[in-house]
Formats: C-alpha cells, sequence, structure tokens
C-alpha cells in the first residue's frame, strides 16, 4: 500500500493509475474473502475420490450428507430456535426500550443500567450455573430451553438499543397521543412499535446471524440429534466422517446458506444497526 | 358463521392430531431405549448397530436408539448430560479407570450378574469398582482389544526387512533399510478413532512403559512409587521421540489425516494402531498386512491386550431392567458371534475371533510367551492421560523434550489428592 | 396562583422545574395537586405512566434476571467453592490459588494476551481499506457487502475451511508450493504457538468485515472540506490519513478495538472447538475455552466458575471503558 501514498503531490488518490491499483487491492481481497465459499461450493460437488484427485464432478457427497445427518430435521430445529429467539428478544426489547425512554419511573434508571451491564456478562461465563440451573428445571434437550437462554443473551444490547431508538422519537408525539386521550398501552402498540421497525429489523437479522451460528449453547442444552440445530449438527459429525472433506464442505455449505442469505437480503438493517450504537 | 365453521374444523383437526399421537405413545407398550456410543471406526460401530438389530428381534417390545456421537467430545457430551440426567439409557465406556471416572453415574450390575457369569468375562477385574470383582460390575465389554502395529509384508520384502522387529535396535534397522528404499516406515497423524485431532500416545506408550516396567509395577505408576521422570521412563520416551527426528516417520506427525489410508495404501511400511482396525486392514490389503507387537523394548516380549470399551447402564435412566437385558444379551452366544463376525475378538471366555490377523496376535499371547498387559491408559488417573494426551504428542513432534513431557505427566499426578493415588484404584 | 406549565416531556410532567428553573415550593406543589407520599406529586398522568413503566420492563427484567443476571451472581459464588455439578462445597480463595498456580492456566492467559497483540493487525487492514474506499470509489457497496459477507458465517463453517487451509496438505502449503517455496512446511497446526497463530489469522480474516463497516460510517462523519483543504495545502494521502483521518476517527478506532477485543474473548468458542479442540497441547486454549473444558471434560465445575469470573471481570473492563468514552464523546 505504500506505493499508492507516494503520489505526485496536489493530485491526491484519483488518479488514474492509482485508481487502477486500488481496484486490484480490492479485488485481491475481495477473492480473499469469498474464497472460502469457492471452496466449499468445488469441494462438495465432488466424490471423495474425485476431491483427492483435484477434479470431477459429483453428487455423491451431498447424497451422503443427507444420509449421515439428519438435515431436514435440523435446519427445521435451526429455523424454529432462531425465529422464536427472535420473537422474544423484539419483544421484551420493544417493551424494555419503550419503559426506559417514555415511562421513566423512580428506578427505571437502576434497572436500565442493570440491563445495559447485563450486556458485559459472556456466557461461557454463566454456562456453568445456566446448565445446572436448566438441568434442575428440566429444560435440557427442549428447544424451549435453548430459546430462552438465547433470548436472555440477545435481549440487553437489543433493549439497549431500542431505548436509544426510542429516545429520538420527539416528545410531542407522545404528548399529543396522551392529550388525545390514549393509554400508554395503545400509544405502544399503536404509535411506537409501527415507528420502530427499522430498528427492529436490525435487531431480527443480528440475532438471526447470532443465534443461527452459535454453537456452545446448542452443544450443551440439546443432547439428542434430533432437537440439534444445523450448526451444531455440524460441529459433532461423527467421527468416521470427518475425513470425508466433501461431505463437510457441502455441510458447512447448507448449514451457513440461511443466514447469509437473510444477510444479502436485510444488508442495510445491519449496517445502520452497527453504526447507530456509535454515530451521534 | 364461517369464521366458525372454519375453527371448529381446526379444533378438530387438532384434537385428532392429538389423540393419535397419544394413541402411539400410550397404547404400543414398546420401551425405547437409548445408547450412545463413540466408536468412530467401522468394526464397532457395525457390531453395536448389529447386536442392537439382533436384540430386538428377540426382545419384541424393546428397541434400541443407537446415536452416534463424535468421539473427540464424547465424553464431556455424556458427563453434561448425566448431570442433568438427560443422558441415554446405555453408554459405551472406557474400562478401567476410565469408568470409574464416571462410577456415580454407571449402575452397578452386581444384583444382575452371578459370579460364574462374571468369571467368563476375561481380565473382568478392570471392569469393576476398585479393580475388584466382589465389588459388582460396570461395564459389559464389547471385545478384546489389542495394541498392536502392523506391518506392510510387501514393502518390507521391497525394502529388505527380513526380520519382524522386535527390540528398539530391530526397529531402527528397519527404518534405514525402508528410508533406503525410499519407503516411509511409519506413519502417525490425527487418531483414527478421532479421539483428538493429533495422534493418540498411549498406545505407543503403553508399549514404552511394558518395554522396561512389569505389570504390577504399572501400579507404582499410578501411586507415584515410580515417577514418570524416573531415568527408565524418560529413556524410553527419548527413543520413541527421536523416531520422528530419525526420519522413522512421516514429517507430519501430529496432523496427517487419514493414516490408516495412507497405510492401506502402501505410503507407509508400519502403522501403530488398535485390534478394531484389523478388519480394516484384512480387508483392504488381505495376505499383505500382519500384525506385530510394537518393538518398543530392548529385550522383552509383551503385548498389550486389553478388553477396552463396552457398555453401561446408566443409573438415572428410567428403564434400567430393559437395558440389563441389554447388556446380559451381549453375554450370549448369538451376540458373542455377531462380534466375532464384525472382524472383532469376542471377550468372553470360549469364543472365538474369525480375523486371521486377531487370530494371530492371540498366538503371540498364548503361545510365544508373549506377557500380556492393560493398556495403560486405562490403569492411570484420567488426568495424567489428559495431560499426556497433549504433552506426549508436543513431545514426539519436537516441540518440546520428552523429559519436559515427563515432568508434565508427573506434575499432573502430584496435582491429584492422596484418595486419587492410593492402594485403592479410584476414578 | 399559578401552576406551571407541563413540561415539554410529558414523562417527566411534575418533576421537571419550572419554567424559570426553579423547582416548586411545597405551597405550589400543594396548591397544584401535585404532593402525594414522601413529597411526589400525585399526578394521576404520572401515577399511571409510572405503573406502565413497571409492566412493560417486567418481560425483559424477568428474562435477563433470571437467566443472565440469576447466573453471574451463582458463577461468581461458585467460584469459591469445589463444585462438580451436583455437590459444592465452599473454600474460600482457595480456588483462586489454585487455579493460577497450574501452569496451564499461565498458558491460557498468555494466550489470551496473545490475541490482543493481533488486534492493532485486525484494526489497521480494514481502517487502510475504508480509506481506500470512503464513499467515493465507484461500486464501494459491493465491496462492502462482500467484506462483510464472512460475519454471517457460523465459526463452525469458518473453522473446518480453515483446517484445510493450513493443513500441511491444505491450500496454504498448496500456495506456497505454487510460489516455489515448496520445501517450507509451515504445518501450522501441529505445532502449539503457530496454531495460535492460525487461529489469529482467522481471526483478523474475519473481523476484517465488522470493522471495515466501522470505519467506514467513520469517514463519513468527516466533513469532506477538511480533505480538500488539505490538498489544496498539497498534502499527499499518506499524509492525509496520518494526520487527519485517524485522529478524526479516533473514537472509531477505540470502539472497533473494544468490539474485537471482546469478540477475541468471548466469541471464538465455535472456532476453537472445531479447528483445534484448544491444542496441540494448551497452545489455542483461551480462556473460554478453558472454562468448558473445566466444566464439560474435567468435570470441575467449581474452577469453570473461578475462570469464569476472571473472564468476565475482564470483558466488563473493557466494556466500561467503552461506556467512559461513549459518556465522554457526548
Amino acid at each position: 500500500m505504500v506505493e499508492l501514498r507516494a503520489e505526485p503531490e496536489g493530485r491526491g488518490w484519483r488518479h488514474y493509475g492509482s485508481r487502477a491499483v486500488v481496484y486490484a487491492l480490492l479485488a485481491l481481497i475481495t477473492v480473499v474473502m469469498l474464497y472460502p465459499f469457492y471452496y466449499m461450493g468445488i469441494n462438495s460437488v465432488r466424490s471423495l475420490d474425485q476431491y483427492y484427485a483435484g477434479h470431477g464432478f459429483s453428487l455423491t457427497s451431498w447424497r451422503n450428507l443427507f444420509h449421515t445427518l439428519p438435515i431436514g430435521r435440523q435446519l427445521l430445529n435451526s429455523t424454529i430456535i432462531t425465529l422464536s429467539a427472535i420473537a422474544i428478544i423484539l419483544a421484551v426489547s420493544t417493551t424494555g426500550g419503550y419503559a426506559f425512554a417514555v415511562l421513566r419511573y423512580r428506578a427505571s434508571r437502576l434497572v436500565f443500567v442493570a440491563i445495559v451491564a447485563a450486556m458485559m456478562v459472556p456466557i461461557q461465563s454463566i454456562i456453568a450455573p445456566e446448565f445446572v440451573n436448566l438441568a434442575h428445571w428440566g429444560f435440557i434437550n427442549h428447544r424451549y430451553g435453548a430459546i430462552l437462554v438465547y433470548a436472555a443473551l440477545g435481549a440487553p444490547f437489543a433493549t439497549f438499543l431500542m431505548t436509544v431508538y426510542f429516545q429520538r422519537i420527539p416528545v410531542d408525539v407522545v404528548e399529543a397521543a396522551l392529550i388525545d386521550g390514549l393509554g400508554y398501552g395503545r400509544i405502544f402498540f399503536r404509535i411506537m412499535l409501527p415507528l420502530a421497525v427499522p430498528a427492529m429489523a436490525t435487531i431480527a437479522v443480528l440475532q438471526f446471524i447470532f443465534v443461527w451460528d452459535d454453537l456452545l449453547v446448542g452443544l450443551l442444552f440439546l443432547q439428542n440429534p434430533d432437537v440439534r440445530p444445523i450448526t451444531v449438527g455440524l460441529a459433532t459429525i461423527p467421527s468416521q466422517h470427518l475425513l470425508d472433506i466433501p461431505l463437510l464442505m457441502a455441510g458447512s455449505l447448507i448449514s451457513a446458506l440461511p443466514a447469509v442469505i437473510v444477510y444479502l437480503l436485510f444488508q442495510r438493517y445491519l449496517m445502520s444497526g452497527l453504526t447507530m450504537g456509535i454515530s451521534k | 358463521m364461517r369464521k366458525l365453521i372454519v375453527g371448529l374444523v381446526a379444533l378438530a383437526a387438532v384434537a385428532t392430531a392429538g389423540a393419535s399421537y397419544a394413541a402411539t405413545s400410550i397404547g404400543s407398550g414398546t420401551v425405547t431405549l437409548t445408547l450412545w456410543h463413540n466408536y468412530g471406526t467401522s468394526g464397532n460401530t457395525t457390531a453395536t448397530v448389529s447386536l442392537a438389530k439382533a436384540f430386538e428381534k428377540t426382545h419384541p417390545g424393546i428397541t434400541i436408539k443407537v446415536v452416534s456421537q463424535p468421539t473427540a467430545n464424547y465424553f464431556s457430551l455424556l458427563q453434561a448430560a448425566s448431570i442433568s440426567k438427560t443422558g441415554p439409557d446405555i453408554s459405551v465406556q472406557w474400562t478401567g479407570l476410565f469408568d470409574l471416572k464416571y462410577e456415580k453415574f454407571l449402575l452397578n450390575l452386581k444384583p444382575y450378574f452371578s459370579a460364574a457369569e462374571m468369571a467368563k468375562i476375561n481380565a473382568v477385574r478392570y471392569m469393576a469398582p476398585n479393580f475388584n470383582p466382589a465389588k459388582g460390575l460396570l461395564v459389559m465389554p464389547l471385545e478384546n482389544q489389542f495394541y498392536m502395529g502392523f506391518y506392510n509384508k510387501a514393502l518390507f520384502k521391497k525394502a529388505g526387512v527380513k526380520a519382524v522387529p522386535r527390540t528398539w535396535s530391530g526397529l531402527f534397522a528397519a527404518c534405514t533399510k525402508l528410508k533406503a528404499a525410499g519407503i516411509t516406515p511409519m506413519v502417525y497423524g490425527a487418531d483414527e478413532q478421532g479421539i483428538q485431532s493429533s495422534p493418540y500416545p498411549w498406545y505407543d506408550m503403553s508399549y514404552l512403559m511394558a518395554g522396561v516396567l512389569t505389570p504390577a509395577q504399572w501400579k507404582g505408576l499410578y501411586t507415584g512409587s515410580i515417577l514418570w521422570t524416573s531415568p527408565k521412563v524418560v529413556a524410553q520416551l527419548t527413543k520413541w521421540t527421536s523416531l520422528p527426528k530419525k526420519g522413522c516417520t512421516n514429517t507430519d506427525v501430529l496432523t496427517k489425516q487419514n493414516i490408516v489410508g495412507a497405510f492401506t495404501k502402501g505410503e507407509a511400511a508400519m502403522i501403530s494402531d488398535g485390534s478394531w482396525d484389523a478388519p480394516t486392514y484384512q480387508k483392504a490389503m488381505g495376505k499383505n498386512v500382519a500384525p506385530f507387537a510394537l518393538p518398543f523394548t530392548n529385550s522383552g516380549k509383551n503385548v498389550t491386550q486389553y478388553a477396552g470399551d463396552g457398555f453401561s447402564v446408566m443409573n438415572y435412566s428410567k428403564h434400567q431392567p430393559e437395558a440389563v437385558q441389554f447388556l446380559k444379551f451381549v453375554m450370549s452366544g448369538p451376540a458373542q458371534k455377531i462380534i466375532a463376525a464384525a472382524g472383532l475378538i469376542p471377550n468372553v471366555k470360549g469364543y472365538r475371533t474369525k480375523s486371521p490377523i486377531q487370530n494371530e496376535m492371540l498366538a503371540l499371547a498364548a503361545k510365544q510367551g508373549y506377557a500380556p498387559y492393560p493398556m495403560l491408559d486405562n490403569v492411570v488417573q484420567g488426568e495424567v492421560v489428559t495431560a499426556g494426551s497433549k504433552q506426549l504428542d508436543a513431545a514426539f513432534g519436537g516441540d518440546i523434550t520428552p523429559l519436559a513431557a515427563a515432568k508434565s505427566l508427573k506434575a499432573a499426578l502430584d496435582a491429584l489428592p492422596a484418595s486419587r493415588k492410593g492402594p485403592v484404584y479410584s476414578g | 396562583m399559578h401552576c406551571p406549565r407541563a413540561a415539554r416531556d410529558p414523562s417527566t410532567a411534575a418533576e421537571t422545574l419550572k419554567s424559570d428553573g426553579r423547582r416548586p415550593s411545597p405551597q405550589e406543589a400543594a396548591s397544584c395537586g401535585w404532593t402525594g407520599r414522601g413529597g411526589l406529586p400525585r399526578d394521576p398522568l404520572a401515577v399511571r405512566r409510572r405503573r406502565a413503566g413497571i409492566v412493560f420492563t417486567l418481560p425483559v427484567v424477568t428474562l435477563v434476571g433470571i437467566l443472565l443476571l440469576y447466573p453471574i451472581a451463582q458463577t461468581v459464588y461458585h467460584s469459591f467453592t469445589v463444585w462438580d455439578g451436583i455437590t459444592s462445597h465452599w473454600v474460600g480463595t482457595a480456588t483462586y490459588s489454585q487455579l493460577f498456580a497450574k501452569p496451564e492456566f499461565v498458558q491460557v492467559l498468555e494466550n489470551n494476551a496473545l490475541l490482543v497483540l493481533s488486534i492493532p493487525v485486525a484494526i489497521a487492514l480494514p481502517l487502510g481499506v475504508a480509506f481506500l474506499i470512503q464513499s467515493k470509489l465507484r461500486g464501494w457497496r459491493f465491496f462492502r457487502s462482500v467484506f462483510f459477507l464472512p460475519t454471517a458465517v457460523s465459526w463452525v463453517v469458518i473453522a473446518y475451511v480453515a483446517i484445510r487451509f493450513f493443513a500441511d496438505d491444505g491450500i496454504l502449503q498448496h500456495l506456497l508450493n505454487g510460489v516455489g517455496l515448496g520445501f517450507w512446511h509451515p504445518n501450522m497446526l501441529s505445532n502449539e504457538r503457530s496454531a495460535l497463530i492460525a487461529v489469529m489469522i482467522t481471526f483478523v480474516w474475519s473481523m476484517f468485515g465488522t470493522n471495515l463497516i466501522i470505519f467506514l460510517a467513520g469517514m463519513a462523519t468527516v466533513d469532506q472540506e477538511l480533505y480538500d483543504a488539505a490538498r489544496v495545502d498539497g498534502a499527499g494521502s499518506f499524509t492525509v490519513l496520518t494526520k487527519i483521518t485517524i485522529p478524526l476517527l479516533r473514537r472509531f478506532i477505540q470502539f472497533a478495538f473494544i468490539v474485537t477485543l471482546i469478540a477475541a474473548f468471548t466469541a471464538l468458542f465455535s472456532l476453537i472447538f472445531v479447528m483445534t479442540s484448544g491444542g496441540p497441547g494448551y497452545g489455542t486454549t483461551t480462556l473460554e475455552f478453558f472454562i468448558y473444558e473445566q466444566a464439560f471434560q474435567t468435570g470441575d465445575f467449581g474452577l469453570a466458575s473461578t475462570a469464569g469470573v476472571i473472564l468476565f471481570l475482564a470483558v466488563a473492563a473493557v466494556g466500561l471503558m467503552q461506556l467512559r468514552f461513549f459518556k465522554g464523546e457526548d
């Protein structure tokens, strides 16, 4: 990158030659970023022998994958768990954010700080007692156990985001509604919620990726392969298949695809959410 | 009105579905047992699945759901599931100190097996609490196993290796000849059982320690009366870690994948493995493959023969009687025949294996006077095994010295309370 | 008596200062009907609002309280106990001394420290690229999309591909062979130190997109006029980068640093689990993986809790730094 800087003074980097270099560099980085997908794709459509040979096309590995892992079932589990967790997170973060931003009460500042402080709690720090607690309550091996844990993990940041978002809504809006005789509940459902849709979309996309791609919670709380999400299933492939690289690549692709699709469809929400946290 | 009709239809649909679900689960009378195993390799998995199927045929009303868990994290998953009491009814356990570690989750089978029945199990003491059969039984072994070496006859011939190595000097001599012929003498790599993504050093360690200590002296390693850092032990480790340095092995000893495949394809002349892979080698190489005892010794004749794993009933199982029935079934004649047919060595007295390789190893022990040793990792503390699995590999790969590895074993032992290294074996 | 108008913010109608800056006197408050218990105004609207507030925060408080705050309290408690998941008994700070006396733990902490060393790289690379792209380059949105894509992919998947990359017969080796360096077999996953470097490289690769977005957002806040003025003064690109952009982006760089650090400490579990299982030796066992190992492989929940407290303190410290400069910048 050094050569880019040593430009004729005053012309800046918009000079044609350097622009080509910039594009070349960006193209190189694109290759580096996308290469894993290419690698997964090309190797998943080879049989094991073809993989070792380095060329060939076959759908055997995909067929083997469906025999090795209950793919359909695990994809379904992932979907149920992810969407349910998102629903709960949205429910508690919008109500909580609304309360912290608009319905301030005596202790609300303290409670808000407590909730936001919970963002600092890494799942690994609490995994031991969390596991024992859930075992006592009989939540292990049930999807709702994992759903609740994911919801709790995502709630603090989501609530923080919603609070900030609601705080930006002009007070006149609420004031006018109050004068019109609306109760605080109605105000929430009729006014605040519709306004919050962009922020909710951001949270939904962020949490989709986080929950869909997670391993630790699913690994420990969903021990039966039947209730496992796809990411956990991929990480716990029976050992005899660990050497079947094409099969692993096929499994990796199929487990990564939904989150990638969600990302591609909703990326602007993701970008705005990330920057909302730090911009003015 | 339309809404009402739609609602009623929906209600009826749900009710029917619910009723049919209830009917199948209440009125069926089937007991479903869950069995977890960590057998990555085909022989044991085949045997387990066949046993389950045969059991279901002779015991209508009981079905067994065989679940294959990844080997690398099997025990942590099982432990977690046991703490939350959501684990399987039957689980595969490794015998010796391994099963003693989980003793608090295992059902003691003493009430269900008579003394006569227990006597039929080879080396039953390693499956009992405190290695004392009078105290009961914790694991029903699946098969008898060897840690052993396999060699490629054709490659030996090609390099002019006339005699199968029986000592260190023989091994180094064979290495030199094989290297000269352009053949990799020994291949090491990621553990084929999938225990970890690097070699499992305890196959070799068993032979290393058997080379300088008697079986009785192994208890000294457990209690600490014989130090891991003693000169004899370190000398063996030094010779062992010199193998990669001398070019007796492939270069990527810690990470090579698919070493079984490499051996069967003839890329290397020797491999250190277990008898559970004998069927695979037999099938791929036919008469070209033969077994030998790993020659990590100066003069002795010893072989590691041991019933390494089997089935246990978990004491939180809700179907203990049925689960025990399966374990008893494993001891029966038909079951032992299934085990032999899968290429494994039956562990119940009176049954034979069909596999030529296995029989050769059994002959070594029986006729040629080789002293049988248990598998070392089954009779030393789990913490030492864990430390060794990492540090012995590091030494083999040249990262640390053999003495440093020995020190880490000693440190792991020293860190344990006295109750864990006393005269009474405890997990 | 003139009762002050409700303040602009209806949520604090009765508590705010009067428009002239004075608090209502007790007489004023009384005659305007504001006093209630404890001298607080008894404005029926405020009461309704407060009740609604409590009801609306109940869900999030219950969820987070039971599943996040209660367990962290338990972790702190159990960090002083010997616990196998079933029974526990108190031993005080013996667990902490036991933990720090373990040589493996010292190595674990070293690993975390080494991870921190990779963060400057994880920041410098995207910073440079953000500078190149800004929002001026045509097609920048496409690049932004592509570079952020790895963030959507699970660490499990990334790990499987990373294994193939760093294996001795893998992609890296093929690249080396291709450029004539085939004699060199780094075989990175087989050696403690190099395995950690492999993990760090994978980590930097994955964080690239996240930090790029942060810096692009930051660049967008920089006034274009400043750039133009600098160019008029004859500054080259490098000078612009170092003297103008970086100082202005200080806040964003700090934010990226914190995001990356927290990710390094808490988000790598899946990567390590699949890629190296913490090995070889303890070479890639970071604190978060060590906790899992202690609890679920060794069965020592007490020691896992002790390590969990240390991880929590580290993350909390970093997080507090984040909040502090948040407030400072406002």
